[in-house]
């Protein structure tokens, strides 16, 4: 049991650098800012009150009060403008302008904790009171960010290192929250892989070939994509394997390297062949956080700040 | 590190979150029929307990239940991760047709300004044709009609119509079949009252 016990803390409490935390941090302040950058032309049509957008923002915060009524949202913010006499247009331009400088901040490593915290803030009250017109991005964005912000930062490439020389954190700390990434990782694929092997459309390629084809995501002609229909199949069974398997190959040293390769690639697919261009930055983003350093560029041992004594 | 056991325990409760949200996911998908594994009792008993890790079995003004809904929502794991599963469903359309004094009729679909807004556009149309409840899909499209009407004021009466997009396999493509579009309903808006009169095939 001891033994076990052992294992355990060894297995979620790793001595690691921050070399991946330094990727998670460079690669989602990317992301934020690319996905304000996409929206900058939309951001208050898509989220403005009754009246002035797309669809009411109001609905979507209803729904989400019917279930929990503290979740952040762009109502809050709205709600506190006005107080200072300011339109809903003004706040919603300043919370559009706020998330795109957070994401500046953490692609230099300025105030990371802070920028994180308002990263994820931003997003959040975005992505819930756009509830009705968020899709998969909006989610694994939440995530990224909420794991970003609850890390040891700064890390040491980060402009705060650099200006302000904080005391080192300890390894074990950094080694816990990249586990914890790549687990909820192994799950994700695990979890979609499952729920796509059960539809028979993936074993015979006909849902990918729907999935090509389907407006918005249909950015190639199908009139191209038909010659290529002896290949449906045996990629959406790839698919499957490729997801259902990442939870048992990827952490297997002989072959990480090859699965987060596919994985990834499986993602820059998605991209150029549906248009979900930061849907495929974010998961590949993850996924070179929690496991690339190793397989792909070598990273220095990381020395353990604690004595097994003091672990407990 | 002293704090060790604070965050392993977070970790079991954080992973316990994970597993029964995307297991309840998956059980729903088996129970509604949408998979080759046929559904059986074992299959609702199974998505009850998942369920009720998350305290959807409590009442909805529940403590317990609206604490660990915040959390979930903000940490992003408040659903499970089955896109594109079991199966593509079908796409949704949504055209109006502005109609104006002079007889004249128009037709316009939701418009954004870039690719990033049209997949949450996208969403939206899945929403509203996901949704069982009536008028709340009869009021999700009037929003949108109200958008329409701002780009032009001068039509008198918006009719929207809602429809599924209707894919070919491959072998229909082959055969010369083209996506088609399947009417679902109709909602008729007039600028005096902005009431809806609703049609269904």
């Amino acid at each position: 049991m001891e033994a076990w016990k052992e294992r355990l803390r060894k297995f979620l409490f790793p001595a690691e650098t921050d070399y991946w935390l330094a990727i998670l941090r460079v690669g989602l302040g990317l992301q934020v800012v690319l996905h304000s950058l996409s929206l900058k032309n939309d951001w208050n049509y898509l989220f403005a009150g009754s009246g002035n957008g797309l669809i009411s923002r109001t609905l979507s915060e209803a729904l989400l009060s019917a279930e929990t009524p503290f979740v952040p949202r762009l109502g809050w913010l709205v709600t506190i403008g006005e107080r200072f006499g300011l339109p809903e247009e003004a706040i919603l331009s300043a919370a559009w302008l706020c998330l795109l400088c957070a994401g500046c901040s953490l692609l230099i490593g300025l105030f990371s904790r802070s920028s994180a915290i308002l990263a994820w803030f931003l997003h959040l009250c975005a992505a819930k009171s756009g509830g009705l017109v968020s899709y998969g991005v909006d989610n694994f964005m939440t995530i990224g960010l909420f794991y970003l912000m609850l890390s040891p930062l700064p890390d040491r490439i980060s402009l705060d290192w650099r200006l302000r020389r904080p005391s080192p954190k300890p390894p074990e700390l950094f080694g816990f929250f990249r586990r914890i990434l790549q687990l909820h990782l192994c799950l994700i694929y695990f979890f979609g892989g499952l729920a796509k092997s059960l539809g028979s459309g993936w074993w015979d390629g006909s849902n990918l070939w729907r999935a090509l084809i389907r407006p918005p995501f249909n950015v190639i002609a199908p009139e191209i994509l038909v010659k290529w229909k002896y290949l449906f199949p045996v990629a959406g069974a790839c698919i499957c394997i490729l997801e259902m398997g990442y939870p048992f190959f990827i952490w297997q040293r002989r072959t990480r390297a090859i699965w987060l390769a596919c994985i990834c690639g499986m993602h820059v697919a998605i991209g150029l062949t549906m248009g979900m261009y930061l849907f495929a930055s974010v998961m590949i983003i993850l996924n070179v956080a929690a496991f690339g350093p190793g397989p792909f560029w070598a990273q220095p041992r990381a020395v353990s700040l604690t004595t097994p004594d003091q672990t407990t | 590190m002293r704090q060790k056991p604070v965050y392993l325990a977070w970790f079991v409760l954080h992973f316990l979150f994970i597993i029964a949200g995307s297991s309840r996911e998956t059980f729903g998908l088996i129970e509604r029929g949408l998979t080759i594994i046929p559904s059986g009792s074992y299959v609702g008993a199974a998505e009850k307990i998942a369920s009720a890790v998350l305290a959807q079995n409590l009442p909805a003004s529940n403590p317990l239940r609206r604490a660990l809904a915040t959390y979930l929502q903000m940490a992003g794991i408040e659903r499970g991760y089955g896109y594109f599963a079991p199966n593509v469903p079908a796409g949704y359309k949504l055209v109006f047709e502005l109609h104006y004094r002079d007889g004249r009729v128009d037709y316009e679909l939701p418009r954004v300004n870039s690719a990033a807004a049209g997949l949450r556009v996208a969403s939206l149309l899945d929403e509203i044709g996901r949704t069982r409840y009536d008028p709340l899909r009869e009021y999700l499209v009037k929003m949108v009609a109200r958008s329409i009407w701002r780009d032009h004021p001068g039509a008198t009466t918006i009719r929207a119509v809602f429809g599924t997009i209707n894919l070919p396999s491959i072998a229909e493509f082959e055969q010369g079949k083209r996506e088609s579009y399947q009417f679902l309903y109709a909602y008729d808006f007039s600028l005096r009252d902005d009431s809806a009169e609703s049609q269904e095939p």
